[in-house]
């Protein structure tokens, strides 16, 4: 049984809205009063948020009593949406602010890596600010000389190590900070998005490089970010954040899936009871629209591979029409995907009902949204209904290490084969 | 849970103490406070034709400033010593102090980036600042000797070798003590509130006419004395000159003033730093 590395405990952390100016001075005068003196609580702040409407208009709870364990050589995603407290959990058990209740307790050398190049300084040479920054971060400097070689070789910056970082590339300053926090050897790791900066190539460099540390080093890491994929791939388990209460903590899978069915803001079913209250015209209106995923299981997140059906039915108003209907798929950006038109037939007055089936394993990942179109004669548009379904497909890769965007308005799965043609001979 | 319950390395919580750091601590981090110094004098020279040349550049056209001003002008009397090496000592004492206390204020304000992306014991950029001018004073009190030394040669000045010259590593110990000690407390209530930092660069510069930077404290007028004696650096600046150039005028009492309101002010200041230190991120 792996020993517990850091508990935290009942964790509250507020913040104060508003600029500080006039009053905040008295308010803090009035605090230490209080707390200090009259050793009473802290009349500004309320853990049940019950205070009074002032004080609860000018402060947010930014994390309301979070507890978890982290255990020895665990890798742990922190997920939630921007705003739920995510970074703020990383600066306190970080160390760099203090939370307003609540403990963490824990074991072991903590480095905390927030942000690529923290203590970089564009004047000074990459071969200073290794120095520098590896001091900042917490290396000795015996560290720092044994490992140099080691950095300088994995960011590739050898022949510019002694030229001011302000000339580098982004690129180049980017892989040069990342290499120095890379060869950080504490016991738990902090890690905060590192992700969303650099290419791709560098990307699967850094995931490689933690996956590294977090399973054949046995450190233990905290790891927050926005790909889910990346989350998946690298934690053991998942802590959801949702407006800084815990939504869930667990197997990374469970966390994530639960997360990603409840993020999505899906419109998936429209319908109406009566033709009056309907959305349509003299000619049509629309009875229902309805887009059914096709999983096994209902709680999993719809991604790429789920086939999906449109279901749609309408009252046709008058006898002998000659109808046809349409679909089309768009991006949020206003980018038609495909536009499908169904077959045409001979319609009389009352329900006509169709759908339309979209493969699994052929839209890319991302939000859509579809509007539908009943056509008379194949040329007459009678209704569009517009954004009737929306939808958000997620990302899933099976034994690709790449977390970057995948290209294409599509993501077609079609037949590919690759082989060794003829072995070369030495 | 069981009885063996774990034993933490460290714990978070919502109290800050008046002691957070233990000296072992602090020491583990040397290498950092070293590179910050490193830091310093790398940024200040990086890309200047004189590079450090600028330490001595900039009391020498300070000296002549003052020379002209103060004694060709005004005629402000100096007392036995050359206006010169008055001037000098006056100088080179009072840039340390000033430099080391506006430098140590603006700790929060310089350093609100790095503070909130990385955990270190705060106090560590003070101690840095505060090491890095006391290595320029160094490097300008051997401009302060070949003066001396100038003046002792080519003049009728001499060298006064006594016994108040083991005073002398003591009045810049104290100088720097108090200069950092109001430098960590104004670093705090500077963070917290803005206004404060115009009050610390002018409230330095008009605090140096209390001194006896300029002029010697015999020359102060009876009525006005009581204010510059309120001063705890006016013994130290005297002790200083007494120590080095043999004219000051101090008692032991006004040197037991300045020392304990020094240790007064470092003591609260250290406190303060200590239990706002880490509070301060959410503000900065």
């Amino acid at each position: 049984m792996p020993e517990v590395v850091i508990e935290v405990e009942k964790l509250y952390k507020k913040y104060h809205l508003g600029t500080i100016g006039t009053g905040s001075f008295r308010q803090d005068l009035q605090r230490w009063w209080t707390t200090s003196i009259q050793k009473k609580e802290d009349p500004f702040f309320q853990a049940n948020g019950n205070g009074s409407p002032d004080a609860k208009r000018r402060t947010i709870l930014a994390l309301q009593d979070v507890s978890f364990e982290v255990k020895h050589g665990e890798a742990i995603g922190i997920i939630g949406s921007n705003g739920s407290g995510k970074s703020t959990l990383l600066k306190i058990i970080s160390r760099i602010v203090r939370p307003t209740q609540g403990v963490v307790r824990g074991r072991g050398k903590v480095s905390s890596l927030l942000e690529v190049g923290t203590g970089f300084h564009p004047e000074l040479t990459g071969r200073e600010n290794i120095y520098i920054s590896g001091y900042i971060l917490g290396m000795s400097k015996p560290e720092i000389k044994a490992k140099f070689d080691e950095i300088v070789a994995f960011a590739g910056v050898d022949d510019f190590i002694d030229t001011p970082v302000k000339r580098y590339s982004s690129g180049m300053y980017v892989r040069l900070a990342f290499a120095v926090a890379a060869h950080l050897e504490p016991d738990i790791l902090i890690v905060d998005e590192v992700l969303a900066v650099g290419d791709a190539d560098f990307q699967k460099k850094c995931l490689g490089k933690m996956r590294e540390v977090s399973q054949s080093d046995g450190r233990t890491i905290l790891f927050v970010s926005h790909s889910m994929q990346a989350i998946k791939n690298l934690c053991d388990k998942a802590l959801w954040l949702d407006k800084g209460k815990m939504q869930s903590f667990g197997g990374v899978s469970g966390v994530v899936n639960k997360y990603l069915t409840t993020v999505q803001q899906s419109k998936l079913k429209q319908s109406w009871s009566t033709p009056e209250v309907a959305p349509g015209n003299d000619w049509v209106r629309i009875q229902s629209v309805e887009l059914i995923p096709h999983h096994n299981n209902p709680d999993e997140p719809l991604d790429i591979r789920v086939p999906l059906t449109v279901k749609f039915s309408f009252w046709n108003r008058h006898d002998n029409v000659f109808l046809s209907a349409g679909l089309h798929l768009f991006t949020p950006a206003g980018e038609c995907i495909f536009d499908v038109p169904s077959p045409s037939t001979i319609c009389d007055k009352g329900i006509v009902e169709g759908e339309c089936f979209i493969p699994g394993n052929f839209l890319n990942d991302g939000p859509y949204y579809i509007s539908m179109v009943i056509v008379k004669d194949t040329s007459v548009p009678l209704f569009n209904f517009e954004e009737c379904l929306t939808f958000e497909l997620d990302d899933y890769r099976e034994n690709i290490q790449w977390y970057g965007k995948w290209w294409g308005a599509v993501r077609p799965k079609l037949p590919f084969h690759l082989k060794q043609a003829a072995p070369v001979l030495a | 849970m069981s009885q063996d319950k774990v034993v933490w390395d460290w714990e978070i919580n919502g109290k800050t103490s008046f002691w957070s750091h233990s000296l072992p601590e602090l020491w583990s981090y040397r290498h950092l406070m070293a590179g910050l110094v490193r830091r310093y004098f790398l940024l200040n020279y990086q890309q200047t034709v004189l590079g450090p040349l600028w330490i001595l550049f900039q009391p020498i056209m300070t000296l002549f400033t003052y020379v002209l001003v103060f004694n060709k002008i005004v005629g402000i009397p100096t007392g036995s010593l050359p206006p010169v090496v008055f001037y000098a000592s006056g100088i080179v004492l009072w840039n340390f102090f000033s430099e080391s206390f506006t430098g140590t204020a603006a700790t929060f304000k310089d350093n609100a980036q790095l503070f909130s992306k990385v955990y270190f014991p705060r106090v560590i950029v003070p101690i840095s600042v505060i090491s890095t001018h006391a290595l320029r004073l160094l490097i300008q009190l051997l401009l302060l000797f070949l003066v001396i030394g100038y003046y002792s040669v080519f003049s009728d000045f001499s060298i006064p070798f006594n016994i108040w010259i083991l005073a002398f590593p003591f009045t810049i110990l104290l100088i720097g003590v108090f200069g950092l000690a109001l430098g960590l407390f104004f670093s705090v209530i500077t963070a917290k509130y803005r206004d404060v930092t115009n009050l610390v660069t002018l409230g330095v510069r008009l605090f140096m006419f209390i001194t006896p930077v300029i002029y010697p404290l015999t020359t102060v007028p009876e009525n006005l004395l009581w204010l510059v004696q309120l001063n705890p650096l006016t013994p130290l600046f005297e002790l200083f000159r007494l120590s080095l150039l043999g004219e000051g005028f101090v008692t032991p009492y006004q040197l037991l003033y300045s020392v304990s309101i020094t240790a007064l002010v470092f003591v609260g200041a250290t406190l303060l730093f200590n239990k706002q230190g880490d509070k301060l991120i959410d503000v900065v």
